[in-house]
């Protein structure tokens, strides 16, 4: 999987591309962990590149959302394909996500 | 927030005692969201009793005994406990046979979230089994035809009114597909089971030193069967005179003695070993001493705990080929060997695919592991929380 690193702002916005599964969950939580510790805790994940996402995956977002929370900042999803779409309303973390359609929304709703 | 839970716990033996033990132990260190959990447990035998002391480093537990296995009036026993504890959440942790092995009292017991939800609470199930997929024969439900379509439609009212709860959360996809579109829910969801033991950073021994140990745990008697592992044993015994069969834990509550016909039924068979009750600082050594882990079910009732454990351990598994099981192999990244169920010629070639070939053992050992501890109980701990902060800020 593949992981580029942007920023908008104070915004941090990581895209990612590829099968976002248990395999490829430690250098995201890593990257997650950074941003928090360096007080970074408004973050966008961009999934428009992403065609499949599991629990570990998931998990890992989770972690985050919650880490960024208490922290008095957001994670937030955009560009979400069908099929890992899918699996968040499955999982119902469509509903404690806010997810945007475009990535330029999201940052436009972070700042 | 405060969480009040309505489950079995250690030391009590109800089922699903051991996820509860585990999803607590990881529950009490969220300090972040959780300020005090109340645990609504049953009754236990006299003279045992829950211990839960005020640990500094962890939340604290107050401990209500409400309600009791077989009793009719759980739910109304439930609902005066959880209105006296004023929690923010009620959490229950059931199955379709938590509260009473009788048909009307396990209904009845199940009526308890519907309660919660109309007296102002917010409630969510984690359901471990739907009606849908339980054989009620082999459950002990099911007497003659009519009668187990008489307790079928009598369980489909039942789910209705679990359904009433603010979430039910499920754990396997196919639950909620099923949850979906028979009864219409529209408040289901999909929570991973999880790992019980944390990731120990290395994997475990896949073949410990001595015979072949054959290993099944669980509670046995209803749609847990050891007859037919037993007969697999002895089918393999000529080609392994060492080997071992061990039993590890009791008889379902639904099924008294049960294990204890099979032990006289099957007496002459030997190198078979009962356990009885495995307690939690036993489990590491019985899996620890085992070759392969059988999974002896004729259907089954949601995801396994035991799967996860076996995982957990890097054991080797051999299960049935029945759809859920098999699909949550799949869909967790377990591997394992498969049985015809009730069929002791196909369980007896699955198990020695295993033991005669160490490194699939090893092979399958290492997926298990790997997949187990993908995901550990203090994550999933961690999904319930951010759904239960998105239902307290409705």
């Amino acid at each position: 999987m593949e992981m580029l690193k942007t920023s908008s702002g104070n915004i941090a916005v990581l895209q990612l591309k590829g099968r976002f599964d248990a395999h490829e969950v430690v250098p995201v939580g890593a990257w997650l962990q950074e941003q928090v510790d360096a007080g970074r805790v408004q973050i966008i994940i961009n999934l428009e590149a992403v065609n499949f996402i599991d629990s570990t995956a998931l998990s890992s977002l989770v972690r985050g959302l919650k880490h960024c929370r208490e922290k008095g900042g957001e994670l937030r999803l955009c560009c979400l394909q069908q099929p890992v779409r899918v699996i968040f309303e499955l999982t119902r973390l469509d509903k404690a996500f806010t997810i945007h359609a475009t990535q330029p929304e999201a940052v436009d709703a972070l700042q | 927030m405060k969480i009040a839970i309505v489950t079995t716990h250690p030391p009590g033996k109800g089922s699903l005692n051991e996820y509860a033990f585990h999803f607590v132990r990881f529950l009490r260190t969220k300090f972040e969201n959780v300020s005090e959990i109340v645990l609504l447990v049953d009754e236990l035998p006299e003279g045992e009793k829950y211990s839960f002391g005020q640990e500094t480093g962890l939340i604290p537990v107050t401990v209500r005994v409400c309600w009791k296995f077989g009793a009719w009036d759980n739910a109304l026993r439930i609902r005066k406990a959880v209105r006296e504890s004023n929690p923010d959440i009620v959490l229950f942790n059931i199955q379709f046979a938590s509260f009473a092995g009788g048909k009307v009292a396990a209904a009845l017991g199940l009526l308890a979230p519907w309660m919660m939800r109309q007296a102002g609470f917010k409630t969510v199930v984690l359901l471990h089994n739907i009606m849908e997929t339980v054989n009620l024969k082999q459950a002990g439900f099911g007497g003659n035809p009519l009668m187990e379509n008489a307790v079928r439609q009598f369980g489909n009212m039942v789910t209705r009114f679990i359904l009433h709860a603010d979430l039910v959360a499920v754990t396997i996809p196919r639950y909620v597909e099923i949850l979906e579109s028979k009864y219409g829910a529209n408040n289901v969801l999909l929570a991973p089971h999880g790992s019980f033991e944390e990731p120990s950073g290395e994997m475990p021994e896949a073949v410990p030193a001595g015979p072949p140990n054959i290993m099944t745990f669980g509670k046995f008697g209803t749609y847990k069967k050891v007859e037919v592992l037993v007969e697999a044993f002895e089918r393999l015994l000529p080609a392994h005179p060492q080997a071992k069969l061990v039993v590890a834990g009791t008889d379902n509550p639904n099924v008294k003695g049960y294990l204890e016909g099979v032990r006289q039924k099957y007496a002459h068979v030997p190198n078979m070993h009962f356990t009885g009750y495995v307690s939690e600082e036993d489990v590491p050594r019985i899996f620890g001493e085992s070759w392969v882990v059988i999974f002896p079910y004729t259907s089954t009732t949601g995801s396994s705990g035991v799967l996860h454990q076996a995982g957990a351990f890097g054991k080797a598994v051999v299960l049935p080929k029945l759809g859920d099981l098999e699909q949550l192999v799949v869909e967790e990244g377990y591997d394992g060997e498969f049985f015809e169920p009730e069929n002791p010629q196909s369980l007896a070639d699955a198990i020695c695919r295993v033991i005669d070939h160490p490194e699939r053992m090893l092979e399958i050992g290492s997926k298990n592991y790997l997949a187990a501890n993908g995901l550990p109980i203090t994550e999933v701990v961690d999904w319930y929380l951010i759904h239960f902060e998105q239902l307290l800020k409705k």
